[in-house]
């Protein structure tokens, strides 16, 4: 027995819009004359007449010997490339939400918050550091805390940011964060039609510096 | 002009009179000049300690009043004739203390001293900032567990809010010993690992020393455990007070369990 193999490009597709998708072709052909054009359901006279006339070549409402559904390689296409681009993406997106929920006066804090320390901070506070077990932080607007706090957070804002904080104790809006549902990265926590809502935010870390 | 080192902790009972006797006794030992200055007034341990408690005839707090002067208030040590011991009033409470008179008693000590040691009270009152008030470094005494650790933190932030040299502009170093660490329980878990602690306190290590029993004992007889040249807390002083001298001594882990000739022979048999 003779036998030969090839890899076809194959474009499937399903037709509701007749003159759509001939419009299609028509700009598209350079693209498509190379490719098996398989159309899936039903097919009418003039669709096959046009295809024929376009010398395209063409199956109806074939079973393709594929690995896996089209579907399944699409979502497994998404799912990397949202993997990938997820961070950078949401971070953007995020920024983006929040900015419109940021407060006039962001206080910006690099340094330790060790025990016995009360900050009462009128606004926003962006801290890049620690806060130990003791330690009491207050805000009238958003908070965001980029590493581990084991002392108590009393955020009165839209929103807050926390990593994940086994032995902190969370109150926003008078309301206690059970800090089980903080993840390991960055956690977005806010207030959704009278719900608490924890969003982990980032599947990697982000450099701050 | 010496260096004045207070000696804090925030909690009592991890180490802090203990410490700060050995460190006295073993920067002597290094030739510097050291006196050792207990500010625990009202309950003052520093004398047993270092087994001078019968010589004790003016204390500290007759210096800063100036009913005697350095001269005759210093005992000098049995051990060695560089340490010198200001001992804390018995009679009186903290509320002798006042700024005027501490940062008088402290430069005095420092014109005569390499090495001027301020044996802090427990707690963070008056007494406690008294005593940072006018130091240039600070040596934080921890054992690895969470309360220890916690009133270190405290400690620190009163040591960075109300220092005098943090008043002008400057900063008072910091050093952390991690004291009484079993290196048993530190490997099976039970016992912080000295990177979380200094992790959490953000200072620098100074020195880590190992639980000895022989401490206790040493303690009672008015014999710093530094002068047991087999002990391994003494060893560990010995190790610190080389560094606080400039010398440049390794860091001994002491945290992995000792794995000698019989542990490795009984491991063999298992």
């Amino acid at each position: 027995m003779k036998s030969k193999q090839y890899s076809v490009k194959v474009y499937e597709t399903t037709i509701t819009d007749e003159s759509k998708f001939m419009d299609f072709f028509d700009s598209n052909y350079t693209l498509f004359k190379d490719h098996l054009i398989v159309i899936q359901g039903t097919m009418s006279k003039t669709i096959e007449n046009y295809l024929v006339n376009k010398k395209l070549k063409y199956l109806n409402d074939v079973v393709l010997p594929k690995g896996r559904t089209r579907k399944a390689l699409e979502d497994e296409l998404n799912f990397e490339k949202v993997d990938i681009a997820v961070s950078q993406q949401i971070t953007q997106n995020e920024l983006e939400r929040l900015s419109t929920q940021l407060q006039n006066n962001l206080t910006v804090m690099d340094e330790m918050i060790r025990s016995g320390r009360e900050l009462n901070i009128q606004g926003d506070l962006l801290l890049l550091n620690r806060v130990n077990s003791g330690a009491t932080i207050k805000t009238t607007g958003n908070l965001i805390i980029t590493k581990v706090v084991e002392g108590s957070i009393r955020c009165y804002g839209n929103f807050m940011m926390l990593t994940a904080s086994p032995k902190a104790n969370i109150v926003f809006h008078n309301v206690e964060v059970d800090n089980n549902l903080l993840e390991e990265r960055l956690n977005r926590v806010e207030f959704t039609n009278n719900e608490i809502i924890i969003t982990p935010v980032l599947k990697k870390e982000i450099n701050w510096a | 002009m010496g260096i004045v080192i207070a000696v804090i902790s925030g909690k009592g009972g991890v180490g802090k009179t203990t410490a700060t006797a050995n460190l006295g006794l073993g920067i002597a030992m290094n030739g510097k000049k050291c006196v050792l200055v207990d500010f625990d007034i009202g309950q003052r341990n520093l004398d047993m300690i270092l087994g001078l408690e019968n010589r004790v005839v003016y204390d500290m707090v007759q210096v800063m009043e100036g009913e005697a002067n350095i001269k005759q208030a210093a005992i000098k040590s049995k051990a060695n004739e560089n340490l010198h011991f200001l001992a804390a009033s018995q009679t009186k409470d903290k509320s002798v203390l006042d700024s005027a008179k501490v940062e008088k008693l402290v430069a005095d000590l420092k014109e005569s001293y390499d090495f001027v040691i301020l044996d802090a009270p427990a707690g963070i009152e008056s007494g406690y900032e008294h005593t940072i008030e006018f130091a240039d470094a600070a040596i934080v005494v921890v054992n690895p567990e969470v309360s220890s650790i916690r009133d270190a933190d405290r400690a620190i932030g009163i040591l960075d809010s109300k220092s005098a040299k943090v008043k002008n502009g400057e900063e008072v170093a910091k050093y952390l010993i991690i004291n009484r660490i079993v290196a048993d329980m530190v490997e099976s878990g039970e016992m912080l690992k000295s990177e979380d602690i200094l992790e959490i306190l953000n200072i620098k290590l100074l020195g880590k020393v190992p639980e000895d029993k022989g401490v206790i004992d040493a303690s009672n007889q008015g014999k710093p455990v530094i002068l047991d040249k087999k002990s391994i807390a003494g060893q560990a002083y010995s190790r610190i007070a080389g560094r606080l001298c400039g010398q440049k001594v390794d860091m001994k882990d002491i945290e992995v369990a000792d794995t000698g000739v019989f542990k490795k022979l009984a491991g063999m048999f298992k």
